[in-house]
């Protein structure tokens, strides 16, 4: 039985997000390299502990810091206009519902990472996502969010001080920007691992937008590399090898 | 019937096989080629129509209103602000080759001057402690002493036509073009002092625009020349490639 999963905005926005975190990230270390360290000039930083150490060229977009700025400043719109447009679609369309915290997603949590460290045998029940899942996929927005504004802070420091003033001023909204940085790219980085090794049936609803939940990795008592392939394809006689010619 | 099964799945003559070490050849080369590069040169195209977008919000963001204010126990850089190191000699007026340092106020203008060192110290001084905020992403906290240059357009009546205002430096072919919004921002100054003493050779001297409404690159040193124009014509790092506007 197929299911509709993911309708198409979702989709659309998922694939646009893709290419401008990616974009906005590594433009982003190449503006950093420019100055690879925190502190102002003539003061030290007390929490990074690679002041001073750029970032490898390999991880970096844009060629130069010119360059990359004008990459940043352009998919900055894309970032800010696409997440706009997948809030105000999961608001309006109910989808918010399935991501929202609740007061068991504590608990539901660390049964996921109970079962997922074999301390459970059996997969927790779930909605459309696990709780974990659920959490990543509430604080990406957030931290998005966060990327924003203190990027915006870091941007009119002068004109829009009062905001650069909520982050600390501009060392600390810079130090924010990073952080923000950090998490989306640690979120992206274990959500992509997830998904190949938990439940790569999920490629699918992300591009064509169905789902068999038979495949779901709570039908197939899945945890990371385990139980990939559903029990039944096991089951079914492989068909004969074609006749050689 | 004999159907080759390979042949059953070729598409284009290219089977699943080709299809996937192409495919996954491509996916790399485009991979290793994104790589620290610039991005594809079609997108030019947009990134600049994406400036001039943000140029003129930017432009509307800037009131005259909005001053910088250095944080509560930020120190002054001091000798940590990096002096000059675009160039391998600093450049220095000599007074024996150059004659007397002046400079020229002109351009849209009903009153144009040429001003000596001294009579510019004689013009309305202020000193401000504000932020020098880099284009790389550094700050560092400085006292700019001169005078205001709203005290200078005043002085020069300059015309109402005068959009723009260029910068222009005895360092070889350095200038900065400004939107004159930010030039008669209040915190703009034609600085001759610096953490009360007197501008040396490394951070501009004799005299140079401050401004913490600009970038540094946009604050031209050296100066040598202030002209009111209808139109902006770029700047030197501007050309190069770094946005023209460069406002915090």
């Amino acid at each position: 039985m197929i299911r509709k999963r993911h309708h198409w905005i979702v989709r659309t926005t998922h694939w646009v997000n893709v290419v401008t975190i990616i974009i906005m990230v590594s433009s982003g270390l190449r503006i950093f390299n420019a100055y690879p360290a925190f502190a102002r000039k003539g003061e030290m930083f007390c929490c990074y502990p690679f002041e001073h150490k750029p970032i490898p060229d390999w991880l970096t977009f844009g060629g130069w810091l010119g360059g990359a700025r004008h990459w940043h400043f352009a998919m900055m719109w894309v970032l800010v206009v696409n997440g706009l447009v997948y809030l105000t679609f999961i608001y309006l369309h109910g989808e918010w519902r399935d991501l929202v915290p609740r007061k068991d997603d504590i608990r539901d949590s660390l049964q996921m990472v109970k079962f997922y460290t074999f301390r459970r045998k059996d997969h927790p029940h779930q909605g459309k996502h696990n709780a974990l899942q659920k959490t990543a996929y509430f604080l990406l927005p957030v931290f998005g969010a966060l990327a924003v504004l203190t990027g915006i802070a870091i941007w009119k420091p002068v004109e829009l001080a009062p905001l650069t003033a909520v982050f600390g001023g501009y060392v600390w909204a810079r130090y924010w920007h990073f952080i923000a940085m950090l998490a989306i790219v640690i979120l992206s980085v274990v959500h992509v691992f997830m998904v190949f090794a938990v439940d790569p049936y999920s490629m699918t609803s992300m591009i064509t937008g169905n789902y068999d939940p038979s495949l779901s990795p709570e039908a197939r008592n899945a945890r990371p590399f385990y139980h990939l392939f559903p029990r039944r394809a096991r089951a079914a006689a492989a068909p004969p090898p074609p006749a050689a010619t | 019937m004999n159907i080759d099964p390979r042949k059953f799945i070729s598409i284009n003559g290219i089977d699943r096989r080709d299809f996937l070490l192409r495919g996954s050849g491509l996916v790399s080369a485009a991979f290793l080629a994104a790589c620290n590069s610039r991005g594809p040169k079609a997108a030019d195209k947009l990134l600049k129509y994406a400036e001039r977008k943000n140029l003129v919000i930017e432009r509307k963001l800037l009131r005259h209103t909005s001053m910088d204010v250095v944080q509560a126990g930020a120190h002054d850089a001091g000798n940590k602000l990096p002096s000059y190191f675009i160039s391998r000699t600093v450049p220095v007026w000599d007074e024996s080759v150059r004659g007397k340092w002046a400079l020229e106020v002109s351009g849209l203008v009903g009153n144009p001057v040429r001003l000596t060192i001294e009579e510019l110290q004689q013009l309305p001084q202020v000193s401000n402690r504000v932020n020098h905020y880099c284009v790389e992403g550094w700050t560092a906290v400085e006292t700019w002493t001169g005078v205001p240059f709203t005290e200078l357009a005043r002085l020069v009546r300059a015309d109402p036509q005068a959009h723009y205002v260029d910068f222009q430096s005895f360092d070889d072919d350095y200038h900065e073009s400004w939107d004159i919004e930010s030039a008669m921002h209040k915190q703009t100054v034609v600085a001759y002092g610096l953490d009360g003493k007197v501008l040396q050779p490394a951070h501009g001297a004799p005299a140079r625009v401050y401004s913490p409404v600009k970038l540094g690159y946009k604050n031209t040193k050296y100066l040598t020349k202030i002209v009111f124009m209808p139109k902006e014509n770029g700047g030197y790092w501007s050309d190069e490639g770094y946005e023209w506007y460069g406002g915090t």
